[in-house]
């Protein structure tokens, strides 16, 4: 059931459409194939499905258009006479029974021949019964299709009428064409209607909506009417009687009284009169236009009188409703669109006398004793005549008056800061508001950090006696350690004890130094026996010297060794015999500093070497005798005689063995590139 | 201002210094210097690494329980200042960390006290065994003290002149 708003019909589709809609779904819905071989009631069923299917459709759509066209007589007379107005009634249903009796047709159309196909008894039979079918029913259709092009145009139409709701606050304007209804229309509503010099520039009603005391009313603007007697009426005008006719509204009659809309006052009041009828029941405000080409109060005696006979209407539709005959101002206004003189008062005036009928209304009926009955204001009734005002303790009302009398004297932080150079040169203080257990601490800085320790965990109120618990542990403590301590020193080594094991231990590392040499050139090191000592490892001026290092006196051995070597050469003797083996003191005193050092080192595998003339034979040489040794080293230098005093390249001189080894000029690297070799 | 301590090596971070790192799960790991910064994100184990304290309390070579500890613990609530109690603490600071160093220290004295006698009873026993290296058993025998035989040097004059070049 559509309220007021027609815009949900589905379009309906022409004749030919039609068919072929159908046709087609019914072709791809149901099964297509079908052979001669079949059993006959499967083909009787196949083809009774195709015709009880293509009926089916014909049958929703066309109900759809039948139950989505409103019924006129359903719906609110103002639509319905205004759908009447517009598209005549009786063609209207007309179309729509034709719509019916072509459903209905189609019904028994498809009925019967599914009876006939029962008994088909050939495919080819079966098949030309529904084609047959099928083309009744097509033909139905056919026949109407003019019905429902005229449907479809109604429908689209219908689709562009404006949604006016025909129970809810509405304002209608009307008068003669041209008087300035659409102007004041836009003034006071969103609604951007067509303005024009020429008349019936509005065609059909117009709506906007404008606001009042936050309750939403509809304006409704009509297109102008002419002095004509109701018969003679074009469908323009119709509209807009309808809408007088049949919506609870507020009425503005617009008068032009500058006669610019072409039509003198006279006819405006002529056709005041004649339509004054569908005034009944309506708060009526009489509304003068363009002022600013002529004022009220300058018009002519005739036109003024005409005015007032409007007025004196007007003001009886007031009375008839019961209202106050006092409020004259409401009826009669003034004003002008072009320079918006008057126009809100105009809409204050029209939406405050509907409102007050409507409330009227609201109060005479029936409803509101169900909404009056949910208010209700509960007095205690009054028991006797004592005066009992409230009661506010004194105390309280002292408090509330020092509050009062605070908020205004109380220095802020703010003012503070004004007075003491701004935001930027004065900080405020925000310890003076401490709350401590004594006042002169609140300036006191502690300081936050001490030692590498936060000073605030370590706060605590009886840190004192902790500490002493603290401090008296710890001397236990340290007592303890010190018992332990004492019974370990006794372990200690002396002064003395140290240094003999410092002169062990360096003792020790040398000899095992000196092992690990012998041992790592033992390869390459000439085996030479004793006899032939060539760095005079074994002198008894050594021997000598270890001992005394050792603590022992050496005299004794020496001399034994001396006793039994005594069949030396005096060569030897003679080399060596500046150093002789004098007696060596135990407890000489060392005159120089760096002799005591090297004396003290322990001689090593190389000693002292010493220069010897080229004729001596050193034993591990291999030659005879010196002579042979001297020889030898001639010769040796006559070889290399020539090649010296040519300049020639000799032994010692660089020499390439190989210019082009292999493993350089040859083969591929493991990673990298071979540019260069 | 709080002075915190490393994530990593658990040494103290002072203001200015070094960076924090808040994780999506909301921990938050501070470190004093790039150093351990890095060792974090190489996600290295602080109680695996020598050089920070947490290897160290785990091994025990540093001490980890002290009645030392309990006076310095982090408070959520603000204390109302007192200007005794202030002074007291800030005396009491000093003195509670010299008891704890001090206890730390016999701490690691204790721990290698152990070894040291090991030691000297090595050396005593080198001592004993081979003390025949310098100084020979006879001469031992005759004087029993430990003072070590001098070393003598034959000083003619005819042997410093041939000597001189080779000292050179």
């Amino acid at each position: 059931m559509v309220q007021y708003s027609f815009k949900k019909i589905t379009v309906v589709p022409n004749g030919k459409d039609f068919i072929d809609i159908i046709l087609s779904r019914t072709q791809r819905q149901t099964p297509t194939v079908v052979h001669k071989g079949y059993a006959i009631s499967r083909l009787r069923q196949f083809y009774m499905r195709k015709v009880k299917y293509t009926q089916q459709n014909f049958h929703e759509k066309l109900t759809a258009i039948i139950d989505e066209f409103p019924r006129l007589d359903d719906i609110h007379p103002f639509y319905g006479d205004l759908l009447h107005v517009l598209y005549n009634k009786d063609h209207y249903k007309l179309a729509l029974g034709q719509i019916n009796t072509a459903r209905n047709l189609i019904s028994k159309i498809a009925k019967d021949y599914v009876k006939l196909l029962k008994y088909g008894d050939s495919l080819y039979r079966c098949k030309s019964l529904k084609v047959a079918a099928l083309g009744r029913m097509c033909t139905v259709i056919k026949r109407i299709g003019p019905s429902l092009a005229y449907l479809e145009q109604i429908r689209q139409h219908m689709a562009r009428l404006p949604s006016i709701d025909p129970n809810t606050r509405t304002i209608l304007i009307c008068g003669y064409p041209n008087v300035g209804k659409s102007s004041f229309m836009n003034k006071i509503t969103r609604a951007d209607v067509d303005v024009q010099p020429y008349a019936f520039t509005t065609k059909s009603l117009f709506v906007g909506h404008t606001d009042y005391k936050y309750l939403r009313y509809q304006v409704i603007d009509t297109p102008g009417i002419l002095d004509r007697p109701f018969e003679d009426r074009n469908i323009i005008e119709m509209c807009s009687i309808t809408a007088l006719a049949h919506l609870r509204a507020a009425v503005l009659f617009f008068l032009d009284i500058s006669g610019s809309c072409g039509y003198s006052i006279a006819q405006q009041a002529a056709l005041f009169h004649s339509i004054k009828s569908l005034f009944m029941n309506k708060p009526l405000i009489i509304v003068c236009n363009k002022t600013d080409l002529q004022p009220l109060d300058r018009l002519s005696e005739e036109d003024m009188k005409l005015v007032m006979e409007m007025k004196a209407e007007a003001i009886k539709t007031v009375m008839g409703q019961g209202g106050e005959p006092s409020n004259e101002e409401g009826v009669l206004l003034t004003m002008s669109t072009l320079t918006q003189d008057g126009v809100i008062a105009v809409k204050n005036a029209a939406c405050e006398r509907l409102l007050n009928q409507r409330v009227e209304l609201k109060m005479k009926s029936k409803k509101i004793n169900d909404c009056l009955n949910r208010f209700h204001v509960a007095i205690p009734k009054p028991r006797d005549q004592k005066e009992r005002p409230p009661c506010i303790p004194q105390a309280v009302l002292e408090a509330k008056a020092k509050q009062a009398a605070e908020q205004e004297k109380r220095k802020t932080e703010k003012d503070l800061e004004d007075e003491n150079g701004g935001a930027g040169v004065y900080s405020s203080n925000l310890r003076k508001n401490y709350i401590l257990a004594n006042n002169e601490w609140k300036e006191d800085i502690l300081p936050e950090i001490l030692d590498g320790h936060n000073v605030y965990d370590f706060i605590d109120p009886d840190i004192l006696l902790r500490l002493e618990e603290l401090e008296r542990e710890e001397g236990l403590r340290q007592a303890e350690e010190e018992d332990t301590e004492f019974e370990m020193d006794g372990n200690e080594l002396s002064p003395e004890e140290q240094e003999a094991l410092a002169a062990i231990r360096k003792k020790k590392s040398l000899l095992i130094q000196q092992h690990r040499i012998k041992k790592s050139t033992a390869e390459s090191r000439p085996t030479v026996p004793r006899k032939f000592d060539k760095y005079r490892e074994f002198t008894t001026e050594r021997m000598g010297r270890q001992l005394s290092n050792m603590g022992l006196d050496p005299s004794m051995a020496i001399n034994r060794v001396r006793s039994r070597s005594r069949g030396r050469k005096r060569e030897r003797s003679f080399d060596r015999g500046d150093d002789g083996g004098e007696a060596m003191d135990m407890d000489v005193d060392r005159p120089n500093k760096m002799l005591r050092v090297r004396s003290r080192s322990l001689s090593m595998s190389r000693s002292r070497s010493r220069s010897r003339p080229p004729s001596e034979v050193v034993p591990g040489e291999g030659f005879k005798d010196s002579a042979q040794k001297v020889k030898a080293h001639k010769l040796a230098k006559k070889s290399v005689k020539k090649r010296n005093k040519d300049a020639r390249r000799g032994e010692a001189d660089r020499v390439i063995p190989t210019l082009k080894p292999k493993h350089l000029f040859s083969g591929k690297r493991s990673i990298g590139k071979t540019q260069r070799r | 201002m709080r002075l915190e301590k490393c994530w990593f090596c658990s040494s103290t971070i002072y203001p200015g210094h070094g960076i924090e790192f808040v994780r999506n799960d909301a921990n938050i790991f501070r470190f004093c210097r790039s150093k351990c910064h890095k060792n974090f994100k190489m996600k290295r184990n602080p109680r695996k690494v020598k050089w920070t304290k947490a290897y160290r309390r785990l091994l025990g070579k540093d001490m980890t329980q002290d009645s030392t500890f309990e006076f310095e613990r982090k408070r959520n609530r603000p204390e109302r200042y007192d200007r005794n109690i202030a002074e007291n603490t800030l005396k009491a600071i000093k003195k509670i960390d010299k008891i704890r160093s001090d206890r730390a220290s016999d701490h690691i004295k204790n721990r290698l006290k152990t070894g040291k006698i090991q030691r000297q009873k090595e050396a005593r026993k080198q001592l004993e065994q081979d003390i025949h290296l310098v100084k020979a058993p006879l001469a031992l025998a005759q004087d029993s003290s430990l003072y070590l035989p001098k070393i003598k040097v034959n000083v003619s004059q005819t042997r410093t002149e041939e000597n001189q070049p080779m000292e050179g």
